[in-house]
């Protein structure tokens, strides 16, 4: 009980933060100010915090699963003003890797000073960045630095737009006896012939009264929150029996269609 | 005369793309007088002495494998036109099997897809798919060039190549490509009697050629023996049930599809077919001419006659085989310049 309240008085001291940070009144827009703009890529479970290794979740449906990696790409960023004029971040790509707490949080360089209010990006790499020559793949787009965490299908080129993988009782155990699944969502659309298109692109407004405010002295953070949870319902439901193991892109449409619906922009920061 | 001034533009654009301060630019590739223009993208990778140097070392070097046990040249054996001789698949890491058979590395500047399926579109990326498969070389890329860092060799190889010690995955893929494409192979006796530099072909062969050039070239083509496209050639669905292009398109239409090889050096590049299952040049043109077989997507030029396949005798069967056998580079399989040092 005594925890309880310290826990509800922290949360009014928080909110009362919060409010205040985006209830002032901001200063004006001076033309030709920038700052950054920090994504906060928070993954959760529900309304659980995402932790890798035994915590075990549940699926819509009631199977229990473990996670051991989830990643994905957010590229082709754009932020719409409050004016409905778009400002695009092209050429940026982030690879939110939940092992990686340093990746969580991409930033947004040399932001126009405005008030913002919605935030559109896709989930993994464009068609034309998947094809481009390799002096024009660096970051997290190079090959060589993923090692055993790799988002990359070398035997039909391409990028692992998102890689959920984790155990479960609902899986095969392989001749080790483990229950692994792994559900690896990619498709650029093809080379030469139209082949699945598993690119998805994500338009978030931000809550009421939750502008960010880019100022010379005020570089928003946009928490959006990802439900991993979402990936295995919405308008297909996935049962990691029927499909424990996915590689390919057809097997992937239903998770990418699932997955548009992931993310939320919970609120912003203006500080 | 505009094959010569093709050829002419080609050593231009090598010389003035070599590395500034590079004395005596050498000739790196040159486009043969018989041959169409070149489809890989030189002016992104200019090509260098010290840069196809690397690429060699690399091509032969086993710390590209898991257990630093075996380099690409196990499977691509210079004296086999490159391929994997006397092997259907290929044993890779831990002795497992793949389920293709290695195709020969010749004149991969023409290439505008690679290996069986087309799935890489790219020479530049086409070594990450033998060192990260499970059953090729097992390893991964970051892994590679890390053990690269660590030794004495390769920080001065890549200074040499690309001016400083600094190993990334980009110049490592480029060196790559820079020795690719300097596997051309154009001397063979038919090319020499092509461009008539005074190679005369025998009776038999030049049946065969009439023969060949009637029955076999719409799908193997012109000076480098292939349209470049992926064909059902009829073969009896068996084994993997391999799929074909389709594994990486997951198009119906590509179901049971694979490249169209190029023949050059075909003599020496056996076993035959997407899963090596033809031991002689015999039993392919056998297959051809009476075991096609009437699967999904099988090609329309295979079903022009009744019974489907082409219509060979025996006699024809045998006059192809010598003819096909001229396309045998003495020359590029005997090359030093390919060659482990």
């Amino acid at each position: 009980m005594k925890f309880h309240s310290f826990l509800f008085i922290n949360f009014l001291i928080i909110s009362g933060i919060l409010s205040s940070c985006t209830k002032e009144n901001p200063t004006p827009v001076t033309e030709g100010d920038s700052n950054d703009v920090i994504l906060e890529f928070d993954n959760r479970v529900g309304a659980q915090k995402l932790v890798l290794g035994e915590t075990l979740y549940q699926t819509g449906t009631g199977e229990s699963f473990t996670v051991s990696t989830f990643n994905y790409f957010v590229s082709n960023v754009s932020l719409k003003k409050t004016d409905g004029s778009n400002i695009k971040f092209p050429d940026q790509y982030f690879l939110i890797r939940q092992a990686d707490n340093n990746s969580w949080e991409p930033v947004l360089k040399n932001v126009p000073a405005g008030d913002y209010q919605e935030i559109t990006f896709t989930i993994g790499v464009d068609s034309t960045k998947s094809v481009s020559p390799v002096g024009e793949r660096k970051g997290v787009l190079d090959e060589g630095s993923y090692g055993d965490d790799g988002m990359y299908w070398s035997w039909n080129s391409g990028y692992i737009f998102l890689k959920l993988e984790g155990t479960s009782p609902a899986a095969p155990a392989n001749g080790a006896g483990i229950r692994r699944f792994q559900m690896h969502v990619g498709g650029f659309g093809g080379m030469t012939s139209a082949t699945i298109n598993n690119l998805r692109t994500v338009t978030l407004p931000f809550p009421q009264n939750q502008l960010a405010t880019v100022r010379k002295t005020v570089a928003p953070t946009i928490h959006v929150i990802a439900n991993l949870q979402k990936i295995f319902s919405g308008k297909t439901t996935v049962k990691i029996a029927d499909t424990p193991a996915i590689h390919m892109p057809a097997a992937a449409v239903p998770l990418a269609n699932n997955y548009v619906h992931m993310f939320t922009v919970d609120h912003t920061h203006n500080e | 005369m505009s094959r010569v001034s093709l050829l002419l533009v080609s050593v231009l654009l090598v010389w003035s793309c070599s590395a500034p301060g590079e004395s005596n630019p050498e000739v790196h590739f040159t486009v043969p007088a018989n041959f169409p223009e070149p489809v890989y993208a030189f002016e992104r990778n200019p090509m260098t002495s010290a840069g196809v140097e690397l690429g060699k070392a690399l091509f032969n070097e086993p710390l590209l494998s898991r257990d630093n046990s075996f380099s690409c040249a196990e499977c691509h054996s210079q004296p086999y036109g490159f391929t994997h001789h006397g092997h259907d698949v290929s044993h890779g890491i831990d002795n497992l099997k793949g389920t293709r058979n290695s195709l020969s590395l010749q004149n991969l500047a023409w290439e505008s897809s690679f290996f069986w399926d087309g799935g890489v579109g790219d020479l530049d990326f086409v070594p990450i798919a033998p060192i990260t498969n499970a059953v090729e070389l097992g390893e991964t890329t970051k892994n590679v060039l890390d053990k690269l860092r660590a030794t004495k060799k390769y920080p001065l190889l890549f200074k040499k190549a690309f001016g400083s010690e600094e190993i990334t995955t980009e110049r490592f893929l480029k060196a790559f490509s820079q020795f690719m494409v300097t596997l051309v192979s154009a001397h063979s006796r038919y090319d020499k009697f092509v461009r008539n530099e005074g190679e005369t072909l025998t009776p038999e062969e030049q049946a065969g050629l009439k023969l060949f050039e009637q029955k076999c070239s719409s799908c193997h083509q012109g000076a480098l023996f292939t349209d470049h496209s992926f064909r059902n050639n009829g073969l009896f669905v068996q084994g993997v049930k391999d799929e074909g292009r389709a594994k990486v398109t997951e198009l119906e239409k590509d179901k049971y599809t694979f490249r169209v090889p190029s023949l050059r050096n075909v003599a020496v590049t056996g076993p035959y077919m997407h899963d090596g299952r033809f031991y002689t040049l015999e039993a392919v043109l056998d297959h051809y001419a009476e075991g096609v077989q009437d699967t999904q997507n099988l090609d329309p030029v295979l079903r022009q006659k009744p019974g489907l396949g082409i219509a060979l005798t025996l006699q024809e069967r045998q006059q192809i085989v010598a003819f096909l056998k001229t396309l045998t580079d003495e020359e590029f399989l005997k090359n030093k310049r390919f060659a482990a040092e």
